[in-house]
């Protein structure tokens, strides 16, 4: 025992004392003169690079510096406005959707924008004999948000027309993310198979190289169509630094400009360092709890809305998330459309939710799991942490809990064929639209063992016809109108229960101007430049 | 070299031949049964709308509708003809991705080996040689040192001093992201700008080397340092040592010439594990210094049941871990035939 005391003094307590000692020492900055190549640092590389064929946020993060869509979000906001196209039209009936393209914009390779060129981002993912169809691409998004697209064609040179089978409302908020950002039709011909290692599009940067897991290079593209969010910098770098704590060190070593990706308990430190900037906002997401409406212990609404009552939502927040979030009232992000003006929060109850319980002696007799991933998501970056609070909440109400954590794609898996009692997931928006959410949770047709994520298994007639009624209604205030049906058939029935929203967070270097957290949660570098000097 | 030794010797190569080929098929049917035993399948997990038709499809294109014998046969087929198929996540050639990674994380590897062997090695003799209790004791904090502390919380340490305080290392990474790398020859940064004669990009490699490779050394510095110095406070290496100074040799002689070569069977064998053990622990110092190494490709692998990366590419290191130690349990055998025969009769 001594001995091991002995080493123990004589090796960690000098390096742990150099380390403390150290942090008041003033670190060697790089100077903070304007670089020529604006470095963003994250936690894994991007998977591929083609916006049609990729849905992890490290790829569209990439992608979507290269590659702009025909509409695009307004910065900040979930408002759509022009992009590629200068204007559009949308059919009375919501069957037929207008794009009139911009002239003399380019692609990277000198590929001129027409509605010809336009039609083949489209018609490569609908049509599979297409050459632009890549055998190894999934093109996963298309059956996903577009379905109702049944035929797109140009008409004249410049006018690129949507026709679809039925109305979809969401669609144009779809053609505003990456699986419709239009791609260079040379490009895919040149690169084929490899095309999604050499993506060409409009945007403001153009793709140089990739070092897989250690870089993706990109350049200035000089001929830029929107002259007020032309590019600053020669250069700009997607790098990729796994570890936390070093990603931050490189940042406070001015080596990299911007991360991402860091743990709410490292903010505090850096909200108050003048070096940097930290930029906050709820993320287009939710985490919930689901329950598992086929074990018989959860068929009653009372015991639901008990479990519902028994958890402090906002208890969970600040413990989950070390305040970057918030806790949820609905099952959708707050400022969707639907939200109602007079809510029905579930209230936070523990009393009357021991009440309830007490008269289900079947959910007081054994052991209830409560399944959880061990790898954190943006909606619960320490996953088990959460569980473990809610597990304590539901134990002051008499409840029997016990923790299960698998590895994400373990307890995906277990979700989508049902097989578990209480589950803790999230979901994270695509598009920004209500449909999105409620569709993905309550849609009857969302239950096909294997492929649900309607993991509670709720099946509702009326929510199937309000859900399929806003999706096909154009009219902003009946879609509203019907969207809050659902919430309140939701607030009745409580098949999941929305536990949290989180923020999404990036950390840059003060010197850069121009950057604005997103909406959708994309990054939008294009904008950025450094202050001047 | 008789018969008697050419035979006894051919059946040792044998033996181990024998026992490589057992390894190999439990490591392939353990990887081919685990990848596929895990709940849930690969194809529908990667998807995020699933529908029964498209997973369909998916599999029969990657031939995973075929019974599991004809699977596991055509995976030792596509093995060892090197046609290792594509990542089902990045779509990339596994093989791509073998040549850009593998080299990165041997690179890094063998310099932190021979980094920690050239230490391991100097300190021993050095506090044997001149008995310097100051010497007895940096061996001692050395042994601690490699053995116990983590190698990502030295990593780390070695950062915040290297890189933010001193600001000579760069903190992290493999490269210059402003420069253009040398032509790809051998895959080794070091080497490839030697052979272009490209100096300027070989020190940026070195640079990007230096604090990876002294925080991978120590592990390796702290075992050659321990097995040998037990080896030469044996004391028939006193005796040897006496033997040797009567013959009128220098310390220098006497030390790096005699006693090393006698001392040095049980430290070849112990570099064999420790190539292991550094392949093994790869990922950690990978994610510490952002090194695009196999360490870092392998976990993600597993953790997105990216089946052919893992079915081969894990298959692949144990094969060569497997590799290097026998090699160097025969090297072993060749410098010192008599430490290592007794093992053999059993």
């Amino acid at each position: 025992m001594f001995s091991l005391f002995r080493r123990f003094v004589t090796v960690f307590l000098p390096l742990s004392l150099l380390l403390l000692g150290g942090s008041g020492c003033s670190p060697k900055e790089l100077s903070s003169k304007r670089p020529e190549t604006l470095i963003f640092a994250r936690g894994s590389d991007a998977q591929k690079l083609d916006p049609a064929d990729v849905d992890d946020g490290e790829s569209v993060n990439t992608i979507s510096q290269i590659c702009e869509g025909l509409v695009r979000f307004k910065s900040g906001t979930l408002e759509i406005e022009p992009s590629l196209a200068e204007s559009y039209e949308i059919s009375e009936n919501g069957l037929r959707y207008t794009f009139h393209l911009r002239e003399g914009v380019r692609f990277h390779d000198g590929t001129a924008l027409t509605a010809e060129a336009a039609l083949f981002s489209f018609h490569r993912q609908m049509d599979e004999s297409h050459p632009g169809h890549l055998p190894e691409a999934n093109f996963q998004y298309w059956n996903y948000l577009y379905q109702e697209i049944k035929e797109v064609r140009a008409e004249g040179e410049m006018t690129v027309v949507f026709e679809l089978s039925e109305p979809n409302s969401s669609l144009l908020y779809s053609l505003a993310i990456f699986p419709a950002f239009l791609v260079s039709p040379n490009a895919l011909e040149t690169y084929g198979e490899e095309f999604q290692r050499h993506p060409v599009g409009t945007g403001p940067y153009r793709f140089l190289n990739w070092t897989p897991n250690q870089a993706i290079v990109m350049e200035k593209n000089p001929d830029y169509w929107d002259v007020a969010n032309a590019p600053k910098f020669e250069r700009l770098v997607m790098k990729v630094v796994p570890e936390n704590s070093v990603r931050l060190l490189e940042l406070k070593s001015g080596h990299v400009h911007g991360i991402d990706g860091l743990q709410p308990a490292e903010l505090a430190a850096l909200e108050s360092d003048p070096r940097f900037t930290v930029y906050q906002r709820p993320g287009m997401n939710v985490g919930y709890l689901t329950y598992n409406l086929q074990d018989p212990r959860f068929t009653s609404r009372e015991v639901r809305l008990a479990i519902a009552m028994a958890i402090d939502r906002k208890g969970l927040a600040k413990i989950a998330l070390d305040g970057t979030g918030r806790a949820a009232d609905y099952p959708i992000p707050p400022g969707f459309l639907g939200e109602p003006k007079k809510g029905n929060p579930i209230p936070y109850d523990p009393e009357r939710a021991r009440e309830i319980l007490a008269a289900h002696p079947d959910i007081l007799a054994a052991p209830i799991k409560l399944q959880v991933m061990s790898q954190p998501r943006q909606y619960f970056p320490d996953p088990v942490k959460a569980a473990s609070f809610i597990r304590s909440e539901l134990e002051k109400v008499g409840l029997t809990v016990t923790i299960e954590a698998k590895d994400f794609k373990s307890h995906l898996n277990s979700l989508r064929n049902f097989e578990f009692e209480l589950g803790l997931i999230g979901w994270m928006g695509d598009n920004g639209d209500t449909d999105n959410f409620l569709s993905i949770f309550f849609g009857s047709w969302a239950t096909i063992k294997g492929a649900a994520s309607n993991y509670a298994f709720y099946k509702n007639d009326e929510m199937d016809a309000y859900l399929l009624g806003a999706r096909r209604e154009t009219d902003m205030a009946k879609r509203q109108e019907l969207y809050e049906k659902c919430l309140a058939l939701w607030r009745r029935d409580l098949p999941i229960v929305p536990l949290v929203h989180s923020n999404n967070i990036v950390v840059t270097r003060s010197e850069l101007t121009g950057f604005e957290l997103q909406l959708i949660g994309d990054l939008r570098l294009g904008p950025v430049g450094w202050k001047a000097e | 070299m008789n018969a008697e030794h050419l035979i006894r010797f051919l059946k040792g190569v044998g033996r181990k031949l024998a026992l490589f080929v057992t390894i190999y098929l439990i490591a392939s049917m353990a990887l081919f049964m685990a990848i596929r035993a895990i709940p849930g399948d690969p194809i529908a997990l990667r998807l995020k709308n699933p529908d029964p038709v498209r997973v369909a499809k998916e599999r029969e294109r990657l031939g995973l509708d075929k019974p599991v014998m004809t699977q596991y046969v055509l995976y030792g087929k596509s093995f060892w003809t090197g046609d290792w198929g594509r990542s089902l996540l990045s779509g990339r050639k596994v093989r791509e991705d073998v040549a850009q990674f593998f080299p990165a994380t041997l690179e890094l590897s063998l310099a932190g080996l021979s980094l920690g062997i050239i230490i391991g090695v100097l300190t021993a003799v050095f506090a044997e040689g001149f008995r310097s209790q100051w010497l007895k004791r940096f061996s001692f904090f050395l042994g601690t040192l490699g053995l116990t502390v983590p190698i990502f919380w030295i990593g780390l340490l070695a950062l915040i001093v290297g890189s933010l305080w001193l600001g000579w290392f760069p903190s992290g990474g493999r490269f210059d992201l402003s420069m253009v790398p040398p032509p790809n020859v051998t895959g080794s940064l070091l080497i490839d700008s030697l052979l272009a004669g490209q100096w300027e990009k070989f020190w940026a490699a070195v640079n990007h080397l230096v604090l990876p490779a002294i925080c991978l050394s120590l592990y390796p510095a702290a075992q050659v340092c321990s097995v040998l110095q037990a080896r030469l406070q044996d004391p028939k290496i006193e005796i040897l040592k006496r033997a040797l100074k009567a013959r009128g040799f220098g310390p220098a002689r006497i030390w790096f010439r005699h006693l090393l070569k006698v001392g040095s069977a049980p430290v070849v064998t112990v570099i064999g594990t420790s190539f292991g053990a550094l392949l093994g622990g790869a990922v950690l110092t990978e994610t510490v210094f952002s090194w695009p190494g196999i360490g870092r490709y392998m976990v993600a692998a597993v953790l997105d049941r990216d089946l052919y990366v893992v079915q081969n590419v894990l298959l692949l290191v144990i094969l060569l871990v497997v590799g290097v130690v026998f090699i160097t349990d025969f090297l072993a055998h060749v410098i010192n035939p008599v430490a290592t025969k007794s093992e053999e009769d059993q």
